[in-house]
């Protein structure tokens, strides 16, 4: 693939990824990860942990926005954050061995399900 | 402790890069209702270690795309906060209506649409 055309593809995967991280709080991954394996043509672990590299940026700004704008409480979000540190690493060593077919199907029907208990 | 243990069972999915952020969402509206603009909040912040935690393995496994990561990460950093600005300007209630249409979208693309790519080496530049 020619090198412009390349750059043209990670810099609209990542302007997705952004607008979906930035206005819903998370799940720019979720756009990222096939963008990254179906348009950059990286393959699906690149893809995922390349994904992982570039929420980090983004969610820095995006929840710089919302600390100042939706009022978030650091006392609330402190046990999320001591369990996701933890959870990370293990996740971070288990990419090599997961099953992410699996995975992904269960995380797509939790998904759906969580959608409509949101609109519900 | 219930809700670090949430934060970890996330965590994990997340450092998989496969969106434990989204259950940790919806865990906190749902279970401990936060409000939505809130807890998107607190799911952004609570991404930012998780990431970092894992990141060390992806870089130590030379999984990570590097000029790509540049590539995605400028523009889209200038697109998040554009877009966490506007989200933080609309009604919640709304906002998570919205969240509940992009989640059902996902889930089905994902299901349905899987990506079958079976690419085995990261972009050459």
């Amino acid at each position: 693939m020619e090198i412009k055309a390349l750059r043209l593809r990670f810099m609209l995967s990542g302007i997705a990824a952004g607008v979906i991280n930035g206005f819903f709080g998370g799940g720019g991954g979720l756009l990222l990860v096939p963008m990254l394996s179906g348009l950059c043509k990286l393959d699906m672990r690149s893809s995922l942990a390349t994904s992982v590299a570039v929420m980090l940026p983004l969610s820095v700004i995006s929840a710089a926005v919302y600390y100042f704008r939706a009022g978030i409480s650091l006392a609330v979000a402190l046990p999320y954050l001591l369990g996701g540190l933890l959870g990370g690493v293990i996740g971070g060593t288990l990419l090599k061995k997961a099953p992410l077919r699996l995975l992904r199907a269960v995380f797509a029907l939790l998904m759906i399900y969580g959608g409509v208990r949101n609109i519900l | 402790m219930i809700n670090m243990a949430a934060g970890l069972l996330c965590g994990v999915l997340s450092g998989c890069g496969i969106g434990g952020g989204t259950f940790l969402l919806l865990y906190m509206t749902g279970v401990t209702h936060i409000p939505q603009s809130a807890a998107q909040g607190i799911n952004l912040l609570y991404f930012i270690p998780t990431s970092g935690a894992s990141l060390f393995s992806h870089i130590k496994n030379r999984l990570i795309a590097k000029k790509g990561v540049l590539y995605c990460a400028l523009p889209g950093a200038a697109a998040a906060f554009l877009s966490a600005f506007a989200a933080t300007s609309i009604d919640v209630n709304m906002l998570k209506k919205l969240f509940g249409g992009f989640l059902i979208a996902a889930g089905i693309k994902q299901l349905l649409f899987s990506d079958k790519s079976a690419f085995n080496h990261p972009e050459k530049e």
